[in-house]
Order: structure tokens, then C-alpha cells, then sequence
């Protein structure tokens, strides 16, 4: 008997099983309901052919790695073609399809994938920030929908181009600051601080993340690239290559790499961007690199209920500090909020209304140890100095991610070219974060206060 | 003393002492049906108030208490451990005492409540609080000593109301 799914389908993917974890994906009305042609059952519940996306993954370093191992999660969707300037990271890429029951296709570069490929109908773009642009605007003006690693681009040019470009061509552009689609993340801004305005008025917020010292990434001497075909996509040399993200004609810096994903939630979670910046940081362990390791900066956002500042570090050269997370500080409580889940709480000030409610909601968890510990006695005499506040007390965020991080963000990016959902973070918006990432960059480097104006976010 | 003043603290005995037993049975029994429950953690979809699943599709982790033979810890691990840490806590005597420990305390709540074999009975349960504080001096646990003193005075006032014991199955 035949079966309706493609050939190179992975192993114990029947259509039975494919069709019972699409129900479960809630996908099952999509099936019957969604617009595109390729996304709809059959009458009599056989799956066509064409309801799973075919897509490329264009850069397989260490990121387009990850979001391969995320798709290789989502049955609906499949890997049919990978590119890189690297054979080392495309065989690479292959090989590794090919043991999860893919046959792909492996380009040097995106143009040539572009030539051949006609059947895919969305692209991810991990390459180096610089080549982000460039992939980007080839692909939508061929008519495909793009996923593309933040940050967009290692310039404001570049990441304006990607916003007209999607506009040009009404194609769908989602930036991978996959945050936004975390039910962890969703939970915290849209049910504990909007809804139950849990933290009350939020004066303050700080970010982190603080990486230990590392050494440069090296390669196989035999698997390294010819000057030439380095120098033709952009590279200087092999090394530059491997650790582009020191360079300033490849990248952002740890600003970039790292923070744009915690700069990116201050924006999200306060719903506005920055009117100021002041920053200082520099390069001062790391003599062969030319982006800072390390940078403090603050931001000033004006709310609707008053100012808030909004500190981020970047430490590489140092992992203390614990970790990385992003924390809101209000008069009523304070949200820590981290991708690990071990590194978040929730800490209610002594004088906040009960939060009981939000417990009986499922949307908190009660502290392990109890509440009542921060207002005892006990916990009074610990003080070493009489203004000191009292301990508080530390409840849980009970939500829970059974997948990938990067998972859900993809799945929303394939659910929105379905006409299922709406992108959670398409190019117009990432597009602020990306303004206010330069903008600390710019604070860095000038060492002096930046203002930012709607006009700087706008496309 | 007039017979209606004899009377009275007869009454009022009688209701004291079928008070007594019956917390003493409630404690005993509940105590037991204790040893057999645990907490395990369950995921569910985040629902609103209308029984519709958040937006976000968020799954939330709920912990859940529940009952079966398997839960069965006659005391919580922590002190177990502690306990086989004491010379004079051998094993050959703890591990029967931990195997009947919540059965004889389900067994002596029934027992209590139902009013039957009332003195053996309370004797017993004093008995097995005396073992257990035997356990409790010998790993310094004195605030856990001084509970299960409140709980010996109590079985001792019981036993010398037992005189009193009406509304029982049986008059032993």
C-alpha cells in the first residue's frame, strides 16, 4: 500500500501517528480550516502530501544547529536543503539530517539553493549577522517566508532593508528573539504583570548574562576554508571566520550576541522603547578581539505610570553574578525572569496585596518555604542593619516548557505561513530592539548619554 | 455530695472522656492514613476562568496529593535516616516497628472510635509513643520529645477516665 507521505519521511512517522500529533499540536483545525491549499486534509482525513512545509536552513553553525534540531522536533515541517560557505559545516549538516531520516540538499551559498530549490516554502537564516540582510532580501523577493536569527543585522541599514523588504513583498519575517513565544515568558507579562498587575508600579529592571572566559574557536586544518573562497563571502581569514562574532564587519559584540535578547524583553515587557542610553564598557581581556567583552549600560523608559530604568551587563570574561535572567522590579514585587527556569521567581514585598488569587489561578506557585517566614520575627532579627527590608518571599513561576527554547518560536513562525497565528516577533518589531541594541553600542563607544527618538525606531 | 451533683460530674466525665477518645482515635487514625499519601507533580494546561486554555498555550506543573499503598512512609526519610545512624536503634527492630507502624495507628483509630478494647488500646497507642520518643532522646529531636509528651498525658488522663467509657462497642 502506498503511502500518501513523501518518500524520505523519518522512519515511525506514519499517518496515523503524523496525523495524531498534529491533533495534539492543536493543528487539527488548521486541517480542516486554514486557507493555504497545502494545509488542508482531505475529506476523508488522509493528509495531503503538501500540508508539510518544505524549508532550507541557510548557515549551519552552532545556531543553525540548534533550530535544526528544534524543526527535527515539529513533524509538519522538513529540512529539505542546507547551505554554507563551510563544506565542513554543510557535510556536517547533511550527515546529521541524513541519521534523522532526511535526504537534503547541501549549497554553498544561498543563491544556487535559490536557483534549484522550487519546492520550499520558508527559509532560516543562521548565517553570520552580516550575511543576515543580504539572505534575507534574496529570499522574500523570491517569494519565500524567512526565519532569521537576531540580530538582523550588524548595521541599521541592513536590518531597515529587511523590514522594507518584507513589507515590498508581503512576505512574512520573523526575527529569532525566541522569548517571545515562550508560554513561560507569555505567562509572565501578559497574566502576571498586565493582568494581575502583580509587581505593581515597575521603577526599575536589570538584565544579565555573564559568561565565563573562553577561548577562541579553532577548525580542523583540514577542513579550513582557501583564502579565496573566504575573501569571496566577506572573510578575512579563517579565524575571523570562526569567531566573527569579535569583529565589527561580521557583528555586534556581546551587546548584540547576547543582550539583544534580554534588551529585546525590556521593550517587549514595558510595551515602548528607550528615550535614553548611557553606557561604558570595553575590551579588556581579550587583546585580539576588536568588540568589547564586557559593557553596563542604562536605559530610561518613560511608562504611562512614570520613569523606570532598565540596567543590562554583559560579562564574558565572568559567569558570576547568576547567570541570565531579566528582572522587572515594582513596589509590589519584583519578576526574575530567565530562559532557566531555575534562575526565575517571583518575590512579593511585605506590604503587597495577598496574592492568593493568582496562586488559586495556577499562575504563580506558593513558595516552598512559607510565606509568612519573611514577616516573622526571625526573619527580622537576621537584619544586620535596621534599614534593611526583611527577606521576601520567593514564589514560582509553575509554567513549563516540555520543548526546545527555540521551539515555539518556529512553531508560531510555521503556524503564521499556515494562517494560523500572527508572527510574535516580525522584522517591524525585532526592529526597535534592534535600534535599541545600536543605541547602547553607541553609549558604549561614546562613553556620553545617547537620546533615543520615536523617529530612530520607526521604518 | 448530693446524688445530683454526683451525677453531674459523672455526665461530665463521661462527655470528657468520650471527647478524649475521640481526638485521641481522630489522631491516631488520621496520622495512619498519613503514612500512605504523597505529593506528585502533575502538568495540565493553563486555564482561564471559563475553562479555556491561556492563549499562550502555557502548561503549568500542579502538585497533587494522593493516596496508595505504594506512598506508604511510616516516617519521613529524613528522620529514617537518622535513626539508622544510632547504635541502639538496630534494624532488626526498627524495620518491623517502620512495617506496622501505620497500620497499628489506622488499626488504634478505628478502635478508639468504635470504643473497642478502649484501655488496650490506649495503652498501646502510649506504648508506641514511648518508642517513638525513645528514638526522638537519642537524635536530641527535644521539641519532638515534648509533642509526643502531650500526647503520652493525654493517653494517661485517657486511661484514667476509661472508667467512664460509655458509647462503646465494648466495656474492656
Amino acid at each position: 500500500m502506498s503511502s500518501p507521505l513523501p518518500a524520505n519521511e523519518p522512519a515511525g512517522l506514519d499517518r496515523r501517528a503524523f496525523l495524531k500529533t498534529v491533533s495534539a499540536a492543536g493543528l487539527g483545525l488548521a486541517l480542516t480550516r486554514a486557507t493555504p491549499a497545502w494545509a488542508q486534509a482531505k475529506a476523508d482525513g488522509s493528509v495531503s502530501p503538501n500540508s508539510i512545509l518544505n524549508i532550507a536552513l541557510v548557515g549551519v553553525g552552532a545556531q543553525g544547529r540548534v533550530l535544526m534540531d528544534a524543526v527535527l522536533k515539529i513533524p509538519t515541517v522538513r529540512i529539505v536543503a542546507v547551505c554554507d560557505i563551510w563544506e565542513y559545516a554543510r557535510t556536517y549538516g547533511q550527515r546529521y539530517l541524513k541519521k534523522s531520516g532526511f535526504e537534503v540538499r547541501a549549497y554553498e551559498n544561498h543563491h544556487d539553493m535559490l536557483a534549484k530549490e522550487k519546492d520550499i516554502q520558508a527559509v532560516l537564516v543562521a548565517t553570520p549577522d552580516f550575511w543576515h540582510a543580504p539572505v534575507t532580501n534574496d529570499c522574500l523577493r523570491a517569494g519565500l517566508h524567512v526565519y532569521c536569527e537576531k540580530m538582523m543585522s550588524n548595521t541599521i541599514e541592513g536590518a531597515r532593508s529587511m523590514v522594507k523588504t518584507m513589507r515590498e513583498t508581503g512576505k512574512l519575517l520573523q526575527i529569532g528573539h525566541q522569548r517571545r513565544s515562550n508560554p513561560r515568558y507569555l505567562v509572565a507579562r501578559d497574566r502576571l504583570i498586565r493582568d494581575a498587575k502583580l509587581l505593581g508600579r515597575i521603577t526599575a529592571a536589570n538584565a544579565q548574562w555573564n559568561r565565563a572566559a573562553s577561548d577562541d574557536l579553532g577548525w580542523p586544518n583540514r577542513a579550513a576554508m582557501s583564502k579565496a573562497l573566504l575573501e569571496k563571502y566577506g572573510f578575512e581569514d579563517m579565524h575571523q571566520f570562526r569567531n566573527w562574532r569579535w569583529y565589527k564587519k561580521y557583528g555586534g559584540g556581546p551587546l548584540s550576541d547576547l543582550g539583544a535578547h534580554q534588551i529585546d524583553i525590556f521593550n517587549w515587557f514595558f510595551d515602548t522603547t528607550p528615550t535614553t542610553v548611557i553606557g561604558n564598557g570595553g575590551r579588556d581581556y581579550y587583546p585580539n578581539h576588536e568588540w568589547m567583552d564586557n559593557a553596563m549600560v542604562i536605559y530610561e523608559y518613560h511608562l504611562p505610570e512614570g520613569v523606570a530604568r532598565a540596567f543590562y551587563q554583559v560579562q564574558t570574561t565572568t559567569s558570576a553574578g547568576g547567570g541570565y535572567y531579566e528582572q522587572f522590579m515594582g513596589v509590589n514585587g519584583t519578576l526574575k525572569m530567565s530562559e532557566n527556569p531555575k534562575y526565575t521567581s517571583i518575590f512579593r514585598e511585605a506590604a503587597a496585596p495577598a496574592w492568593d488569587e493568582w496562586i488559586r489561578r495556577h499562575w504563580l506557585a506558593a513558595p516552598t518555604a512559607p510565606a509568612s517566614a519573611a514577616d516573622t520575627t526571625e526573619a527580622s532579627s537576621e537584619k544586620v542593619d535596621a534599614r534593611e527590608t526583611a527577606e521576601l518571599a520567593s514564589y514560582r513561576l509553575p509554567v513549563v516548557l516540555n520543548k526546545a527554547i527555540h521551539q515555539p518560536h518556529l512553531e508560531n513562525f510555521f503556524n503564521a505561513i499556515r494562517g494560523t497565528a500572527k508572527l510574535n516577533c516580525p522584522a517591524d518589531e525585532a526592529f526597535k530592539s534592534e535600534m535599541t541594541v545600536f543605541k547602547a553600542i553607541e553609549a558604549v563607544e561614546k562613553k556620553t548619554l545617547i537620546t533615543c527618538t520615536p523617529e530612530d525606531f520607526a521604518v | 455530695m448530693s446524688d445530683s451533683t454526683s451525677t453531674q460530674q459523672d455526665c461530665g466525665s463521661t462527655l470528657g472522656f468520650l471527647v478524649l477518645r475521640a481526638w485521641l482515635g481522630i489522631r491516631a487514625l488520621v496520622t495512619g492514613i498519613e503514612k500512605f499519601s504523597d505529593v506528585r507533580t502533575v502538568q495540565q494546561p493553563l486555564l482561564d476562568e471559563a475553562g479555556k486554555p491561556d492563549p499562550s498555550g502555557a502548561v503549568v506543573e500542579i502538585q497533587q496529593k494522593f493516596y496508595s499503598f505504594h506512598s506508604y512512609r511510616a516516617i519521613p526519610d529524613a528522620l529514617r535516616d537518622k535513626f539508622a545512624q544510632e547504635p541502639l536503634l538496630p534494624s532488626f527492630l526498627t524495620s518491623p516497628f517502620y512495617a506496622a507502624l501505620g497500620w497499628a495507628l489506622i488499626l488504634l483509630g478505628i478502635t478508639l472510635l468504635l470504643g473497642l478494647w478502649t484501655r488496650i488500646s490506649l495503652a498501646v497507642m502510649g506504648a508506641i509513643y514511648v518508642a517513638l520518643t525513645v528514638g526522638l532522646i537519642l537524635i536530641k529531636q527535644d521539641a519532638g520529645v515534648a509533642w509526643l509528651a502531650i500526647h503520652i498525658a493525654l493517653i494517661a488522663y485517657a486511661l484514667q477516665l476509661s472508667k467512664h467509657n460509655r458509647f462503646a462497642l465494648t466495656r474492656s
